[in-house]
Formats: C-alpha cells, structure tokens, sequence
C-alpha cells in the first residue's frame, strides 16, 4: 500500500505542501481561497536548527490515536488504511485523547471547531494534495519497500564512489 | 540563537551583548515581541528565496526554478531571475543613498543662504573639493558651498550618458581603467536608478552577464556618490570627525533625564536637536517637568555619525545605544521618551513596543512613514531650528507620562571615535609612512573593513565581533563602520586597552599610537570614508587597491544598501566576505561570476562564509597573498 513518503534531505521549507493541503480541504479548493478562509493545514513543517523537517500522519498499522479514541470517530479504514475521524458514524467530540496518545504531534485541534484535526490522505484524489504540489519531490506517494530501494541503490553508488 | 561560546549561556541566548540578553528577557516576561521572537515564528524560511530563484513579476508567476521546473513561465531560467533579483536589490540602496545625498545638498544650500542651524563645517575640505572638481576655490565659503551643491545635485541628475565626474576625480587610475574596459563607468545617479530599474522590469534585459555588469555599474555611482559623495558633503557640513571619545551599549542611558534617542541614517535633524537640547529655556522646560536635563542618544548610523563628530557639530552627544535589532530593546527600558526616525531602517515592530510603553515615535524625514505614528516633524532645512526645538519639547511633554516600570541594564562601554582618513594623518603627524612602514615590516599584516548591518541569523552581533576579535588577532588592523561599529563598541573593542586583544605586532603598534586596534569610521555611509582611505594608501604605494593586503567584510549584511556596498566593494578591487549567503546560490552562473570570474575583470570577488573564524581566517591568508605579491 503506497503511503507518504519523506525524503529530508529535498526539503527546502518551502511550505508548498501546507498550503496545497490547506486548499484541498478548503471550500474553495484554491491557495488564496484557503488563506482566506483560514482552513488549516494537516502537514507541519518543523524548524529543526534552521533545517526544514515534514512532520505528518503515518496512517500507523496500530494507531494509537484511534486507540485512544473514546467515541471511536478515530478508525483505520481496513481497505485502504487510511486514518482519519471523518466521515464515521461516531462523531468526534473533540476530548483531545487522540492528540494526547499520538506520539508525531501529527493530530492537532482545529483552530476553531471541537473536533481533532489531521491527515485523511487526500481520499479520491489520485495523490494526497501535499504530495502532488511538493516542488522538490521531498514528498513522494509511493510503497515503501519502492521508496527504500531508492534508498538502498543510492547508498549503493555512494559506496561504489568512495571505494 | 548564539553560539560565539563565550559563556554559560551558550545556545539560549540571544545577542553577543550582555545587555541585550538581559532586556530581551525583560521583554519576554512583558509579552513584548521582538526582533528575535518573530524571527523564530518565521522557521522555516523558504529556500527557493533563500537562493533567489522566485520570481513575482508578472502575473502569469509566481514562478520558481525547481528540480521540475527549470524555467519560469517566460522561459527565464535560474540565472536570469537571480542577477535580475539581486540588481532591483542594489537599485533600492542606490535610490536611498541618493535620497540622503540629496537631503544634505539642500541643507548645505540653505546654510550658505543662512537659514538653517547649522554653519560650514570643514571650509578647508569645502575648498579642496571645489578646486579638485573645478569651481573657484577662492570665492566666499558660502558662495562656493551653494555652487558645490549644484554640483552634486546635477551629478546626481544629469543622464546616464555623461559620466559621473566624482568616478573620474576620485578613483584610482588602474580602476578607471578596468571599469572603462567594462563599460561600468556610470552617469547621473538618478538616470542609472531608472536604467536599472527599466532593465529589471520583466522581459526587457534578459542577459544576466548584462544584468551583473549593470549592478556593477549602478554600484559604482553609489560608491563614488551615495557614498564617498555623502560623506564629503557631510564632513563640509557637519565637519570632518576628530577623535574623541564616547560611550556604547544600553548603559549609558539616564533615566533621570528626558530622554531622547536619534533613529536612522541622516544626522541633520539630530545635530539641530542636539544643539537644541542645549539651550537654557529648554533645558528649563525639562527641570520644570521634574528631570535632570536632556540627553540625545544614537541609534544606528545616525548615532555613529553623531559620535563620530561629538568634538565638533554634535558636542553634547550621549552615547550610542546599538545597532539595528536594539531598537525594540531600547524602548523596552521604559526610559526612552522620544526617538526621532529619519530615513532608513525604523522598524514597524518598533510601534508595538513603542505602545506597550509611553515612548513617542515621531519621523523626521518626509519618506518615513510606519502605521500608528501620527506625528511627522518632517526635517526641512530652513526650518530646522525650530522643528529642533518642537522635537524637544514634544520628548518634555511625553517624558511626564512616563511610567514606574524602568530597567536600563548596567553595562557601557568606553569608544574612541572620530577616526578619518584627515584625523589618521593627524595623529600620525600628517604622512601616512608610519602606518604604511608598519604594514610593511609586517606588525600590521593588513587592513580589513568590518562593516555593514547586523543580523540575527548566527546570533545578535556573533559574527561581527568574532571576525574582529579573530582579525586582530592576526595582526590585522579592523576598519569598522555601520551597525558592526555599535557591535565592537559595545564589547569594548574600539578602547586603546583592546590592544591587549591584538596580536604582538598590532598591540605595539596601538600602544605607541594610543589608538584602539578596531577604529570607527562611523555609519554605513562612511564605507565611503574607507574607499578614500584606500584610494590613498593606493597611490602612495602607486600600485592598485586590487594589490593591496587589505579586505572587506560584512559579516552579517541585512539590507539593499549593503548589496550596493558589497557589489561596490568588489569593483573596487577587495575580496569581500559576505556573512549571510546572499540569495544567488540558486544560480550557479552568477554563484561563480560572483566568487571566482570577477577577479579576472576588477580584481575583487565575493567570498561567502558563515563561519566566522574560518572567514577570518581566509581575510588573513587573502592579506598574506597580497604581502607576497607586493614582495613585503
């Protein structure tokens, strides 16, 4: 199952990703529309001594947020292991347990609603919003045994290189 | 945060100064947001900024050059949107050095008219001036002031096809020459401003080799007008500066007095306040308000000018407080009853601190302007004396609002100011042998410019004060002029007892000279006071500035000005050290242009390095090579 991918080094804090992510859960579906509207961004990028760090949603296979979650609004869909407290029968109600057992800080209040607030993967769009609109292919939408040969053939050269 | 190491506080701090450390505390704990705060909230910042590769022209942008994207939407790729970025940059400081320029000839036609405050300065340098540029040196001083700035204010505006008469007067010849093969020699301020800005308008230069040597050229007029120009004028004005000595750092402000603080650049308005704060009805005015007296303190360059002339147009003068990011720290002590803004470098954060407290704001040039003040003692000449005296009175009024909540901390520092290429020759008994012979037996290895803003990128002044104390060291004697002067003068570094700091040959040198081993040369402006230093030291040696063992540095450069000062820098011949990466690493034509291929036309590059030590150490191999090549 693909998922999203972050390769740290191509980040360059650009903050695209939180504004494509902003406009796709935005009513207008637009950059300037979301600012506008103020919708909030569910993909965080942290400053890590002046370095640029992705932090979002790892749709884990045992969410500990969806553990904690008192009304069960948090769930793991099972076909497409997305996580979310969207769109569920059971509303969410807002008692902040899930932000308190996730351990990214990857769930987060909305700024102005009682309902926790994070990643739903973009469901229906081909790639999450983030992920398509990153510039520099520091997000990638991809299986992660894809993502780690990637990795393994790059430190592969590397080795080759230095011998 | 800062990491120059020096004590306990390593990693958590803010500044390289013990007093800002304590007023930013002080601010925290008062909910005021500062300098350091806000640049907190703006990690991370963008990297396609960062390297200059964003263009926001058109409206079909913005548009930025990424691993899938290496053109705009125009077709204009990295190259050309870094060069073009990074000439409107150069463009802004040419156009604000001019505006400076400009208010000082119209003062000095105003005090040859007799109607301001103030009385030729420098009749001597008035004379020496008017003959080398070809008036009649022996008409009235008056007379000759108002012709002089004629002269400047049609240097300023005439095309910019007719070359600027102070490049031919006053660079070396080897420069001429090399800028002539260039086509760089440039005409009237003004005409160049609107060329370069033409050029940079979308799809109309293109080239960014043109787009450089434009910048270069642009450069060039502000060096020989905006600065060398500026400060000639304001030495005839205002005087040239004699050494003196003063105080620095957030210490030296009197909570017992009215308190006024003079913002900015342009030291007319200031001067006029000082010489205001002065008279005995005013002075009356603040003890009947319950106060001591009146103080006039500086901030930035506009202080650095004051100090720089305390034994002359500004005797009165009260100490400088510091640089660019002390301005929200000063207002923070609650003792600060008035500053005075005038062009450059007033920062809008200024206002929310300035509320929290009683402080006034109240700009003093007709171009500065920032939400919420609504006072605007616009400074014109013929009135200066009187708006002086408002300027003052409003500080009387306002310091009778003033809270119980005070905190100046306690730390000052001695400075010895007033170093100029006339007060050099002074104190060297009217040659510049002594000091070449000491360069050339090599206990001065060589001459370094420190100059230029402050930035908190490595930490409050870190890297200023770190390549001066690294530089000294090594024997090399430190120029420094803008906010890295209110950066060593605060750490103590521009008394004679910094000698001690310095390396064996310098410190002996110093002593024997009783001069500090880090001199001022006062504001940013007074760049220009370093070219003519060098221009000097050039021909006496008869060889060109490119030859020299002598460097420039702006370790921790903010703003447009210093992008023309850097760039002017280079044309001229020096290897110049910029602090923060400029934002042209996105192109790799204009990163090489700039830091290699340059130095086959002028002689000068631009070498980037964020480390302090390892810059400082890079000037001193630069100087080395130049001792070699020189044979001393």
């Amino acid at each position: 199952m693909k998922s999203i991918m972050i390769d740290l080094d191509a980040c360059n804090g650009c903050l695209t990703c939180t504004l494509a992510c902003a406009a796709a859960h935005s009513r207008s579906g637009s950059i300037v529309g979301a600012m506008q509207e103020k919708t909030p961004a569910r993909i965080f990028i942290e400053a890590v001594n002046g370095r640029a760090v992705p932090v979002t949603c790892r749709h884990c296979e045992e969410p500990a947020c969806a553990e904690a979650c008192m009304t069960g609004a948090m769930r793991k869909d099972s076909l497409t292991g997305l996580v979310s407290n969207e769109g569920h029968e059971q509303k969410c109600v807002g008692c902040w347990m899930c932000i308190m057992a996730c351990p990214y800080g990857a769930v987060t209040a909305h700024p102005r609603e009682r309902v926790a607030l994070k990643c739903d993967g973009c469901p229906g769009l081909p790639q999450p919003a983030c992920v398509a609109a990153c510039p520099n292919r520091a997000l990638r939408y991809e299986e992660p045994a894809f993502f780690a040969a990637g990795r393994s053939r790059d430190a592969a050269c590397s080795a080759a290189q230095a011998s | 945060m800062s990491n120059c190491g020096n004590c306990e506080r390593t990693g958590t701090c803010v500044s390289v100064h013990g007093s800002i450390n304590e007023m930013q505390d002080r601010a925290s704990a008062m909910g005021v947001d500062t300098v350091f705060d806000r640049y907190q909230l703006q990690q991370p910042q963008c990297g396609f900024g960062m390297q200059g590769i964003c263009c926001q022209l058109c409206s079909h942008g913005p548009c930025r050059i990424t691993p899938k994207a290496q053109y705009g939407i125009c077709g204009a790729g990295a190259d050309t949107i870094v060069a073009r970025n990074l000439l409107r940059l150069a463009v802004h400081g040419a156009a604000a050095y001019s505006h400076h320029l400009e208010e000082l000839a119209r003062t000095i036609k105003a005090t040859a008219a007799g109607k301001t405050p103030f009385s030729i300065g420098d009749e001597e340098k008035l004379r020496q001036i008017a003959g080398i540029i070809g008036l009649d040196a022996a008409r009235p001083a008056a007379e000759l002031a108002d012709q002089l700035a004629d002269v400047l204010l049609s240097e300023l505006r005439k095309g910019s096809d007719e070359p600027l008469a102070l490049v031919k007067l006053f660079a070396p010849k080897t420069r001429l020459e090399a800028w002539e093969k260039l086509n760089v020699i440039p005409g009237g301020v003004l005409s160049e401003i609107r060329d370069a800005l033409t050029k940079t308008m979308s799809n109309i230069d293109t080239d960014p080799v043109d787009l450089l040597l434009t910048t270069i050229r642009l450069s060039i007029a502000t060096g020989y007008m905006g600065l060398v120009g500026t400060v000639t004028a304001q030495d005839i004005l205002l005087g040239t500066p004699a050494l003196t000595r003063s105080e620095a750092d957030l210490g030296v402000i009197d909570p017992a007095c009215v308190n006024i603080v003079a913002h900015g650049h342009v030291p007319l308005m200031a001067t006029a306040v000082i010489q205001a704060a002065k008279t005995p009805e005013l002075v009356k005015l603040a003890r009947e308000a319950g106060a001591a007296g009146i103080k006039v303190y500086g901030s930035m360059c506009t202080g650095q000018e004051l100090m720089q002339r305390s034994a002359g147009s500004a005797a009165g003068f009260a100490g400088q407080l510091g640089n660019w990011i002390v301005q929200e720290l000063y207002v923070a002590t609650g003792a600060v009853d008035l500053v005075m803004l005038d062009m450059n470098c007033s920062i809008p954060g200024l206002k929310a601190a300035a509320d929290r407290f009683h402080t006034r704001l109240v700009s003093v040039d007709r171009i500065v302007r920032m939400a919420g003040v609504e006072d605007h003692v616009d400074y014109e000449p013929e009135k200066a004396a009187r708006q002086a005296e408002e300027l003052v009175k409003m500080a009387v009024e306002t310091y009778k609002k003033r809270g119980k909540d005070i905190h100046v901390p306690q730390a000052k520092s001695a400075a010895v100011a007033g170093f100029s290429v006339e007060s050099i020759l002074g104190a060297l008994g009217g040659s510049l042998d002594p000091l070449l012979d000491a360069v050339k037996n090599g206990s001065i290895k060589g001459i370094a410019a420190v100059v230029g803003c402050t930035n908190n990128r490595n930490g409050h002044d870190v890297k200023s004060v770190t390549i001066t104390r690294e530089l000294i060291k090594r024997d090399v004697l430190v120029i420094n002029a803008g906010c890295c002067s209110s950066a060593t003068q605060a750490e103590g570094l521009m008394t004679p007892e910094a000698a001690n700091d310095a390396g064996p040959g310098l410190k002996a040198v110093c002593q024997a000279l009783g001069i500090p081993p880090a001199l001022n040369f006062g504001s940013c402006v007074d760049i220009g006071r370093i070219g003519v230093a060098v221009t000097a030291i050039a021909n006496a040696l008869g060889v060109d500035p490119s030859a020299l063992p002598v460097a420039a540095s702006a370790p921790e450069y903010l703003e447009q000005k210093a992008v023309a000062d850097g760039v002017f820098a280079v044309a001229f011949g020096l290897l110049t050290h910029l602090g923060p990466v400029p934002p042209v690493t996105g192109s790799p034509l204009v990163t090489s242009i700039l830091t290699k291929d340059v130095e086959g036309l002028t002689g000068g590059r631009v070498m980037v390095e964020e480390d302090p030590v390892k810059a400082a150490e890079a000037i001193y191999a630069h100087i080395m090579e130049k001792r070699r090549g020189l044979g001393i």
